[in-house]
Parts: structure tokens; sequence; C-alpha cells
């Protein structure tokens, strides 16, 4: 598994499960996601409605970008007043459901990405900005064309420490992660990996989005309240900049989800490095100590016998 | 293994073959005492001068020798950042394990990554030559051990890049999509 999908495994076998199953039971379960995002998934009222809740930690952030129209969009007809502490819930039917078995497992995925679907309200309004801006680009000479052209720079909090910058212009969309490294090792681990990424595209993928890292905040967010200038090097702006080919209608929401798994996945294979060393280390020092056994003269198992003539084998 | 390698092993081989000569001495300012001279330090006269092997300034091994007991340190090659931290996790891993290890020390001379000491007890229980040998093939390890796992994770790194800028879809259900 290289890369990360972009649903909720947990909520996809939850739900199938249920609509395939002719016996309904009640449901009470808590799923935790990425970024501190949680699942609540629940039959409150009888055991044929299941509502499933979401709650974001930066959802008051993407309401701003217009994340529930998005959501209106995607869940139309099953969204449900917010349960309480939670941002955003639909309620599925079991007597209600569609139809074929295409439909459902239609609706099943849709539900499983609801994190997707949630996050992904400030990037599709950033590549819609970006559509206009080109459109109204294109009327203007390379001469007289106006010079700033970009729109506001989106933050959206989606972490305690870390944030997501989006900002669209006439000829791409651009996306800051800004990341923390708690540990020395992490940080260490995440700046090959992140040369590597800055590198990949120079080196083989012509066509991937531009990837720039930097210590310091890049210009595009400079002016942005709450970005912390770097005075210990532990903080680190990502920048991925997406040329419109990644913007068609065709490749948007696939760019959408990707995109958004970016930090998951560089985190994840920090860690999955990491597991390898150790057990890599691990193997290493048996080997040592292999080694130095060998220094240790052999015993002689002399075979001992009792009075009586029969074997006798000390118990080590 | 290069060229300026050989003989600095050679080198630290014969040292230890000399130096490791050690025999019983009970404490002389403590009564009933038989510990490590080179650790005590309380008996000037039984410890001899150190020494130092370097092949350069980043790869040295320093040889205390004392009457009952010899202290070797050993600082290994640390190019950059990558290297230190690999250093560092793998001698932290080695010196939690020192149980194990009988002449591991666990915590380093102060200015070197690892330390070994070896008391005439030791010798009196292991083979002499068997413990010089597993010096010197610990630090032959060691420094291909580091740059492999360097390596490595270049090579880990590149590949995830590769992998997440040219993403192959399987769940939207598209056969192959990519950025580009």
């Amino acid at each position: 598994m290289l890369l990360l999908e972009y649903h909720n495994l947990l909520i996809q076998t939850l739900l199938t499960e249920r609509f395939n199953s002719t016996t309904p039971t009640s449901i009470d379960q808590i799923i935790s996601d990425f970024d501190g995002v949680t699942f609540h998934v629940s039959t409150p009222e009888s055991k044929t409605k299941i509502l499933v809740s979401i709650s974001v930690k930066c959802f008051s952030d993407l309401v701003k970008y217009g994340a529930n129209d998005v959501l209106r969009r995607e869940y139309g007809p099953y969204v449900v007043e917010p349960e309480v502490g939670y941002d955003f819930s639909i309620v599925l039917d079991l007597e209600n459901l569609p139809a074929t078995q295409e439909e459902k497992d239609e609706l099943i995925r849709k539900v499983a990405l609801l994190r997707r679907n949630a996050m992904a309200a400030p990037f599709e309004r950033a590549i819609d900005t970006h559509h206009s801006l080109s459109t109204e680009a294109a009327k203007f000479t390379a001469e007289s064309a106006p010079e700033t052209s970009n729109s506001e720079v989106m933050a959206i909090h989606y972490r305690e420490e870390e944030a997501m910058y989006i900002q669209a212009s006439h000829d791409r969309v651009t996306v800051v992660f800004s990341t923390v490294f708690r540990e020395e090792t992490d940080r260490i681990f995440g700046k090959v990996f992140l040369s590597e990424f800055v590198d990949a595209r120079r080196r083989a993928i012509q066509n991937a989005p531009q990837v720039l890292y930097r210590n310091d905040p890049p210009l595009e967010i400079r002016n942005v309240p709450g970005v912390k200038t770097d005075e210990s090097g532990d903080l680190g702006y990502i920048t991925f900049v997406l040329f419109p080919r990644h913007l068609t209608r065709q490749r948007r929401e696939e760019s959408i989800s990707h995109i958004q798994t970016f930090r998951d996945y560089f985190h994840y294979h920090i860690k999955a490095a990491k597991a390898y060393m150790h057990s890599r280390m691990r193997r290493r020092v048996a080997d040592f100590l292999k080694v130095l056994n060998r220094a240790q003269p052999e015993q002689e198992e002399k075979e001992k016998k009792t009075v009586t003539g029969r074997t006798f084998t000390r118990a080590t | 293994m290069s060229q300026s390698l050989r003989p600095y092993l050679k080198c630290v081989r014969s040292s230890l073959t000399a130096a490791i000569s050690l025999s019983n001495f009970a404490s002389q300012t403590a009564e009933r005492h038989n510990a490590p001279e080179i650790e005590a330090g309380r008996t000037p006269e039984v410890i001899l001068n150190p020494l130092v092997i370097a092949r350069n300034e980043n790869e040295k091994v320093l040889i205390e020798t004392s009457i009952n007991s010899i202290r070797v340190s050993i600082k290994i090659k640390q190019a950059d950042e990558i290297e230190h931290i690999l250093v560092h996790k793998f001698m932290r891993f080695l010196t939690q394990r020192a149980e194990n290890f009988f002449i591991l020390r666990r915590k380093p001379v102060k200015g070197y990554d690892i330390s070994f000491l070896i008391t005439n007890f030791h010798t009196e229980a292991m083979l002499k030559h068997k413990l010089v040998d597993f010096i010197i093939h610990f630090m032959e390890e060691v420094d291909k051990e580091i740059s492999e796992m360097k390596l490595f994770l270049n090579a880990r790194a590149r590949f995830v890049a590769e992998a997440f800028l040219t993403p192959v879809s399987s769940f939207h259900g598209a056969a192959v999509l990519s950025w580009g």
C-alpha cells in the first residue's frame, strides 16, 4: 500500500455490511480519521436510520470557503441538522435505499468520502476562481494583462500547528502546507523526503505539479495573519503549484483528493522508514552479538554418567 | 575495503592486542574492592598513557589502558546530519542492550560515540583474539551499515516522491490517472 486511499475504510465496511444485511442492528461507533477528524456512526432513533456525523477541527474555516454548499451538493437529500458536538450530519434510511446494487455502492462511496468532501470546498473554490480569472485574462494581450490577478489566500488551520494555504491565480493554483516536526529524527528524515519531492519533477515526471520547499513563509502567504516566521528551523513550507492541466474538469476531482492526502502520505512514509531502520538495527545487533559470543570458549559437553551407568544431563 | 581503512584497522588491531594484557588487581584504596582501575582512576600508578589512533578528524579510536582494564572508545564517521542521526540511533540501540554485550559500556566517553570496557574478568572468560576480532568487525560493519541505511533512505524517499507525483488511481474507477 504505497498511496493512501481517499475514503474512510471503516465507514465503508460498516455501511456495506449494514446495507447488505437483512437484520438491522443498532450501531454506536466513533471513528477517528487523519488530522483529528472524528466520525460518529449511530442509530439514535431506530435501527434502520443510520446517523453519520463528522467533526472537523477547521470546520469554521471550511464553512467560510463554501463547505456547506459542497456538502449539500454531494449529500443533498440525506443532510440533517448536525448532531450535538459534531459539525455535519447525514441520515441514511435503510428502508429507503436506492434500488440497485451499483447505486448503493455509489452511496457508500460517497459517505466514506465525507472527510474528503468537507475539505474539498476551498480547493473547488480556488479552481473555480482560477477558471474565471483565466477567461478574464484571456481577453487581454500579454502586455496589458493586469499584474495582480491573484485572489485572496484561503487559510485552513486543519491541525493544531499546521495549516494549509490555497491561492488561485489566472495561470495556476498554489497550495502551501506548513509543517512542524516534533522530533529531530522526523525533521531530518522529512528533509530528505522533501528534497526528493522537489527533485522528482526535474528528474522524471515533467508533468507533475511543481514542488518547492523552504523554511521561511513563501511570498504568497507572507501577509496572511497567523503565519509564523521561523527561528528554530523546525517549521517548513511546502508549496505545490498546480498548473491548468491539473485543473481541467476531468482531472480536478482527482487532483483535489490527491493533494489532500499529501501530509498524511508524507508522514506515513517517514514513520515507515523509521520502522524499517529500527528492524534493520535490531537485526544488526543480533549479528554483532553472534560475533561476540564467538569469543566465549565452547564448553565441552562431556557425557555424565551416574553410578548406575545412566546418562545424566544437568538442567540449565 | 578502501586503502586508508586497512592500515587504520590494522593499527587498531595490533594496538588492542598489545593493550589487552590484563591481570587481576585488587583496589589499593578500598579494602575488598576490585574495580576496573581505568574507571575508578584512584591509583594513578597503574594507569598507562592513553592512545589515540585517528584515520581523520571524524574517525578515531581512543584506547585507555590500566593494569586490570582497558577502555576502547570509537568515534564513527558522520558526514552529514542524516548520518549523525543514524549513528546516534544505532548507538542508543546498542547501549540499551549493553547487558547482553558484556564489554559494552552504557555511556560513551565524552567526544566519542561508543565505548567498550574490557576487564581482566572478561579476558579470563573469553578468548582475547576473538574479542579483538569483535571490535574490528564492529568498526567495519558500523560504517557499512550507516552508509547502507542512508542510501536506503534516499532511495525510499525518491520512490515515495515519484509515486505521489504520478498517482495511479483505482478508487475512482479510472484505469490510470496521472497528474500530467
